[in-house]
C-alpha cells in the first residue's frame, strides 16, 4: 500500500466521521423515531399489497407490469426518438437512454418482489403522467 | 392426528425447540435497537452522500432498518451489519433507478422540465450547521464537500465498495455480502475507486 493511498483512506475516514458527527440534532431526532418505528412495527405484520399476499400471482403480476411498463417505454416516445439511427447507420443516445430504462426496471432483484413494490409505489405517478400526455400531446 | 387441548400440551409433545420466551425476545429487540444506534447515523451519511437528498437518506434507512428488524432480527447479531447494509444499498440503487425513470419520463410530457429532485444542488445546502465558523471547521466541511462530490462521480459500485470498506470497516467478505458479489469484485472496485479518489482529490487535498 502506497503512502498516498494509506493518507487518501486516512483522511477520507476522518473526514466522514467527523461530517457523522455533525449530523444536527433536528436529523438525529428523526433518525431515532425512525428506529422505534421500525423496531415496533417490525413486531407487526407488515403492510403488504393484494399480490403479495396471493404469491400465486406475484410472478404473473411482475411479468405484465415489467410488459405494460416496457411497451409504455418503447410506443410511448415521440416518433423519431426512439430507436432512430443517424445517417451514418449509429444508434442515437436517446434510443440507447430507453433501453437503459428497459434494463433498470428488468435489472431488479428477483425474487425480493422490489419490482413490483417499485411499480405499485409509483402507479399513482404513472396513471398522472399517462392521463397529462393524453391530454396535452406534445408538440 | 393427536388433538391437544393447549398449546403447551402440543409444545410438551412435540420434539422441537421451546418458543422463545418474552424475555429472550426482549433482549433481542434491545440488542438491534443497540446496534441500530450506533450504525444509523454512518448508513444516514453514506445514503446522503449516494442520494444527496437528506429525507430520501431517511427514508432508505428507515426501511433498511425495518427490513433488518423483519427479516433477519433472529439471526446471529454477527450478521446483522453486511445484512444490513446489503438492504441499504438496494434501497439507494432502487431510488436511483427510479429516478432515472421518473426523469425520462418526465422528458416525454409537454412542457415538462427537469425534475427539480435531481437538479444539482449547492454543495453546501448539505453541510451540517454546528454554529462552529472557524476556519478549521470550514475548511473540514469543504474537503467533506468536495470528497461526496467525487465519490458521486464514481461509479454505483466503487462507492459502494469505498465507503463500506473505508467508512464503514466492513472486511472483504462482509463487504462482498453487502455487496452481493464476490471477495474478488470487491477488491477490484475498491481499488478502481481508490485509484480515481487519488487522482481527483490529489490536487485539491
Amino acid at each position: 500500500m502506497s503512502l498516498e493511498q494509506h493518507d487518501l483512506e486516512q483522511r477520507s475516514r476522518a473526514l466522514f466521521h467527523d461530517s457523522v458527527d455533525g449530523v444536527d440534532m433536528a436529523m438525529r431526532s428523526r433518525l431515532t423515531r425512525a428506529r422505534y418505528a421500525a423496531l415496533e412495527a417490525a413486531g407487526r405484520p407488515g403492510p403488504r399489497g393484494w399480490f403479495a399476499r396471493n404469491p400465486l400471482w406475484t410472478p404473473a403480476a411482475g411479468v405484465t407490469a415489467a410488459a405494460v411498463l416496457a411497451a409504455a417505454l418503447w410506443f410511448g416516445t415521440p416518433l423519431g426518438q426512439l430507436g432512430s439511427v443517424d445517417h451514418h447507420g449509429a444508434v442515437t443516445a436517446d434510443s440507447v437512454a430507453n433501453l437503459e430504462d428497459l434494463d433498470l426496471v428488468a435489472s431488479t432483484d428477483e425474487g425480493s418482489g422490489d419490482a413490483m413494490e417499485m411499480l405499485q409505489d409509483d402507479i399513482d405517478f404513472y396513471a398522472w403522467a399517462d392521463k397529462a400526455a393524453g391530454a396535452e400531446p406534445a408538440a | 392426528m393427536p388433538r391437544f387441548d393447549t398449546l403447551n400440551a402440543a409444545w410438551m409433545v412435540w420434539d422441537g425447540p421451546a418458543p422463545a420466551p418474552e424475555e429472550k425476545v426482549l433482549e433481542q429487540t434491545r440488542e438491534l435497537d443497540r446496534f441500530l444506534a450506533e450504525i444509523e447515523r454512518r448508513a444516514f451519511r453514506m445514503a446522503q452522500v449516494a442520494l444527496r437528498d437528506p429525507d430520501d437518506a431517511l427514508d432508505v434507512v428507515q426501511d433498511a432498518m425495518l427490513k433488518l428488524a423483519r427479516s433477519y432480527a433472529t439471526r446471529p447479531s454477527a450478521e446483522w451489519r453486511p445484512l444490513f447494509y446489503r438492504i441499504l444499498e438496494n434501497g439507494i440503487r432502487d431510488l436511483q433507478r427510479r429516478r432515472s425513470v421518473r426523469k425520462r419520463f418526465m422528458t416525454w410530457l409537454p412542457g415538462s422540465k427537469e425534475d427539480p429532485d435531481n437538479e444539482a444542488r449547492d454543495p453546501l445546502d448539505n453541510v451540517a450547521d454546528t454554529g462552529l465558523a472557524v476556519p478549521e471547521k470550514l475548511m473540514q466541511d469543504q474537503a467533506m464537500q468536495t470528497l461526496e462530490i467525487s465519490l458521486r462521480e464514481l461509479p454505483a459500485r466503487q462507492r459502494e465498495a469505498f465507503m463500506l470498506r473505508n467508512f464503514e470497516g466492513l472486511d472483504v467478505a462482509e463487504t462482498a455480502t453487502a455487496m452481493g458479489c464476490s471477495e474478488g469484485s470487491v477488491k477490484t472496485h475498491y481499488s478502481r475507486a481508490v485509484h480515481t479518489l487519488r487522482e481527483r482529490l490529489g490536487e485539491v487535498w
